[in-house]
């Protein structure tokens, strides 16, 4: 197995990922776009580390999910915030309404 | 059979400044979920600044014990330029966090949201403000993103450049978002950050992943060796150089990257402005330094003219659209582009400084550093002064004549201005000469020329705004006569002063915000939006007081600093 | 030859480039997420192909099932249902979007099509040397990098308190219980008379029982308190003269018709027309039918 597949597959992962974050425009999907794109990383990653038979990049990739997870509860707690502000239909007034 | 792995030792003397600011963090965390909430900011503020002295304290020490090497098998390198660089963050965030306890200013509340999940305008947050509840969760974030920031311009590999860069900026996308007035627009700056600082660093961990291909490790010295053995595709290198370079130049804020600069910097609440004014910029910078310096050395050919046109790219569109602005916190995000295009021009250079007298590129660009994070810190905190009913008055019009009825603190805008401006005697002249000369020395005098010419135009709006301060006449704001504008200061101070939630976002009319807000409301004050100086603590105006002194003295006395800048010239490879 | 990693390759290749197509084509957050799935389901087997067993199953566990499942918890939270309008706010930013990425894949294409000379070494040595890939891994992680996997948990942390911060909402009023509630209501009913049940229900004795039409009490007029006091507030609320115009009207058809039966408000009702007496008569509305 030629390991420029990898890449090649690696490379279009992020590009397709990269046009998407330009093309949507609702937030969630641009951040998957990103999500894709650490994603395609990952593999080149994982490629390199087979590559040159060291495991650091393995480790890598791992640190990858690790801070991706750390993103995502960061960056889905800010878009979650700003739908609760934008719908803000006043949903508090519901309390008022009935005893 | 499983072999057991051999524990690792580190250096933990070496690495104490960055275990301090890390510990402090944490032990920040633990006072958030163990102390009643009265009793938090006072604690939060206390451990804070203890963290950040001793912190201080402990880097100067090892900085003159002379205590460098590559540290924590070879994760992260402490040398001269990492010491200078630890010093400058602690000081420059200690500046900025002074402007964080400032309470006075706001009638005795922070400046961040009272409860950052209650919906903006709904009863929640009419509640939160009349229990004055604050986040005090601000302090170990603050920390947590000093820590990432001490990690970036010290890392010695990409990965750990890579956890860096994310553990400086997650906690600044949330601060972003936590603004107490016109949260929509901080939530919007915060959003924006996180997305864009995002596909930044999916840009930057390509490159990680392409250099370590072509190399097969990550530190910065074993790419240096593949650099050299020139083995390899060397399109995977220059896609890996591409890639970084993306990612650092969006944190340093360089111009095909700087559309998040001007809508972050104004929607943030204005001390979180402050710091990442400051603090990420010097990280950033520093870092870029060294990945190009020290890793990507051997590439020099061909990332210097790639640096010199971004250089002259961001100086231009950084001093051009800055004209054009009508907003203080705006005008001074895009001074903020300018600058980067400058410390650029000097990292273009990547000059090493020959003999004993002349910077190298690497101490030019740190005492630029120093000289325009001090003076940022400075303008913001005065920006967090001048104040009307409804909060920050930040429209340039709003600060006509202020020169006259406060005379002192129009002086201190002056003297950051000045400094931004790089006239003679403030310590901006001295950095800005210092950049020039290691661009020129390094073989690009055309930067050089374009910098001169550009940082007259940059001189232009900045002079501008001084000529405003004391020359241009305050407008009559609209809807009030000109008695309101030209109304005693004293009555102006008093509103942010007594009024204990003088919260006058339009949006949110609701019956309790009247009614705390009228309970407070001194009858002196007529009508809205007077634009006064407020009445704020001694941390602000310590703040405005130390970053002045430093811009003058650095300004006349530039040689211990330049000493300094002059020993931390060269990476520890 | 053809191997396993091949076969994983050229079947997965092209669902994962589908998917990863499909999820910025598809208007549906939903979608797109799924997609996602799908390109890390593919993804983690061809970690297993480059023999990353450990990714392998970190991908599945945690990247696709705890990373992804967060997104879609989110995009159920903000509504399932929403979906983008494909209007461009920017003109052309389409347009330029798609040269810059038909650029970015050539160069990337150009960068890595043949960037690897030489046949990989792979990571069969390093994976066996301590033993197994988790091993091997764990060698590097707890002693070459210990200080990045130490640094990530500051990550963690400012996520947990990020997290925190931005939605967990303080309590910042006790809440009332059921005991405090009810003594709240008697007490309200001995010092000023309020009532202590529940509000009549709207519509009740109208002719609509739609939210917005008071109930009408016996002589006539609107219970105010059967309809919400936001549409209160709004004012859109039907009027009772509004309500008994019809009524009054039938009524004064039917006087006309027969001056001996007053207070009969319906429409054409088939037992009207049979004879009734005067005790069917006198009943109201709702106890005939």
């Amino acid at each position: 197995m030629d390991p420029n597949h990898y890449l090649v597959l690696s490379g279009m992962l992020f590009t397709i990922g990269a046009i998407g974050f330009l093309v949507r425009r609702n937030a969630i999907v641009a951040f998957m776009c990103v999500e894709l794109m650490l994603n395609a990383c990952n593999l080149a990653l994982v490629t390199f580390s087979s590559h040159w038979g060291v495991l650091d990049g393995q480790v890598a990739s791992f640190f990858v999910m690790v801070v991706a997870a750390a993103e995502v509860v960061v960056g889905l707690a800010i878009i979650v915030s700003i739908y609760r502000t934008r719908r803000s239909a006043s949903v508090d007034d519901a309390n008022l309404l009935k005893l | 059979m499983v072999d057991m792995i051999e524990p690792p030792s580190l250096e933990y003397l070496r690495l104490l400044p960055l275990l301090l600011v890390f510990g402090g963090a944490c032990l920040g965390v633990l006072v958030e979920a163990v102390l009643p909430r009265r009793s938090r900011w006072g604690a939060q503020v206390g451990l804070t600044f203890l963290t950040l002295v001793v912190t201080a304290v402990v880097t100067v020490l090892g900085w003159r014990a002379g205590d460098v090497g590559v540290s924590a098998l070879g994760s992260v390198t402490v040398d001269h330029p990492a010491y200078f660089s630890w010093t400058a963050l602690v000081v420059l965030a200690a500046l900025s966090l002074l402007l964080f306890t400032e309470r006075r200013l706001n009638g005795g509340v922070s400046a961040f949201a009272p409860q950052a999940a209650a919906v903006p305008g709904s009863v929640d947050e009419e509640l939160a403000i009349r229990a004055r509840t604050e986040h005090s969760e601000v302090y170990p974030l603050a920390l947590f993103s000093l820590f990432g920031m001490m990690l970036f311009v010290a890392s010695n590999d990409l990965l750990i450049l890579f956890v860096a860069l994310e553990i400086l900026s997650l906690p600044l996308y949330l601060m972003c978002a936590l603004a107490r007035r016109r949260r929509l627009l901080s939530q919007e700056a915060g959003l924006k950050y996180f997305l864009l600082g995002a596909l930044a660093s999916a840009f930057f961990l390509y490159g990680v992943a392409m250099l370590f291909g072509y190399a097969g490790t990550f530190t910065l010295a074993g790419i240096d060796q593949a650099v050299a053995a020139g083995a390899g595709s060397e399109w995977l290198l220059l896609a890996g150089m591409a890639g970084i370079s993306v990612g650092l130049l969006f944190k340093v804020g360089a111009v095909p990257f700087h559309s998040w600069t001007p809508d972050v910097y104004t929607g943030a609440p204005t001390a979180v402005t402050a710091l990442m004014a400051a603090c990420t910029k010097v990280a950033a910078v520093v870092a870029l330094l060294r990945v190009l310096y020290v890793g990507l050395g051997g590439l020099r050919w061909d990332w210097q003219p790639l640096m010199a046109a971004v250089a002259v790219v961001t100086m231009a569109v950084g001093s051009l659209l800055a004209i054009t602005q009508d907003d203080v916190k705006r005008m001074l995000a895009y001074s903020s582009v300018t600058h980067a295009g400058f410390m650029l021009t000097a990292v273009a250079g990547a000059s090493t400084g020959e003999g004993a007298r002349q910077l190298s590129s690497v101490g030019s660009t740190l005492f630029y550093l120093v000289a325009y994070g001090v003076a940022s810190v400075g303008a913001f905190a005065v920006v967090t002064l001048v104040r009307d009913r409804n909060g920050e008055a930040s429209r340039l019009q709003d600060w006509a004549g202020l020169g006259r009825r406060h005379p002192w603190l129009a002086a201190a805008f002056s003297v950051f201005m000045l400094s931004f401006a790089g006239i003679p005697l403030t310590s901006g002249f001295i950095a800005k000469l210092g950049v020039f000369e290691s661009a020129w020395s390094g073989g690009y005098p055309w930067v050089v020329v374009v910098g001169v010419v550009l940082s007259l135009v940059a001189a232009y709006f900045y002079l501008r705004v001084v000529v405003t301060l004391y020359f241009a006449d305050p407008q009559p704001r609209s809807g009030q006569g000109g008695q309101a504008a030209q109304a005693p200061a004293g009555a102006a101070d008093a509103t942010p002063a007594t009024g204990p939630a003088a919260d006058g976002d339009g949006a949110r009319g609701g019956a309790l915000a009247t009614e705390v807000r009228t309970a407070g409301a001194p009858a002196a004050v007529s009508s809205a939006g007077e634009v006064g100086v407020g009445r704020a603590s001694v941390a602000t105006y310590g703040a405005v007081v130390a970053a002045v002194v430093v811009t003058v003295v650095f300004g006349l006395l530039p040689g211990p600093l330049l000493d300094l800048a002059l020993q931390a010239g060269v990476f520890l490879r | 030859m053809v191997t396993g990693a091949s076969v994983a390759f050229w079947l997965l290749a092209p669902v994962m480039v589908l998917a990863a197509l499909g999820m910025v084509l598809a208007r549906k957050a939903v979608h797109s997420a799924l997609c996602l799935a799908a390109v890390m389901v593919a993804l983690a087997v061809q970690y297993a192909a480059l023999d990353a067993p450990f990714l392998f199953a970190v991908q599945i566990i945690v990247y696709t099932g705890a990373i992804l499942m967060l997104f879609l918890f989110v995009v159920m939270l903000v509504g399932v249902e929403s979906s983008d309008s494909l209007v461009e706010t920017l003109k052309g930013q389409r347009v330029y979007a798609v040269l810059v990425g038909i650029g970015l894949v050539v160069m990337l294409v150009v960068a890595t099509g043949n960037a690897l000379v030489g046949d990989p070494v792979g990571v069969a040595g390093p994976n066996s040397e301590h033993g197994g890939n988790v091993q091997g891994l764990a060698a590097l992680l707890f002693v070459r990098y210990v200080w990045a996997f130490e640094a990530t948990s500051a990550l963690l942390i400012t996520a947990a308190v990020g997290a925190m911060v931005l939605t967990h909402r303080e309590r910042l009023v006790k809440k009332q219980d059921q005991r405090e509630r009810a003594a709240a209501r008697m007490r309200a009913y001995a010092e000023s008379g309020v009532h202590p049940g529940p509000l009549p229900t709207p519509g009740v004795f109208a002719r609509h029982n739609s939210v917005d039409t008071p109930a009408l009490l016996p002589d006539g007029s609107a219970a105010e308190s059967s309809v919400s006091a936001t549409l209160r507030a709004r004012s859109s609320i039907r009027t009772p003269a509004e309500l008994t115009a019809p009524m009054a009207a039938r009524q004064a058809e039917l006087s006309a018709d027969q001056p001996a039966q007053p207070g009969i408000g319906h429409g054409p009702d088939p037992r009207l027309k049979a004879p009734v007496d005067q005790k069917d008569a006198d009943l109201s509305d709702e106890e005939r039918i």
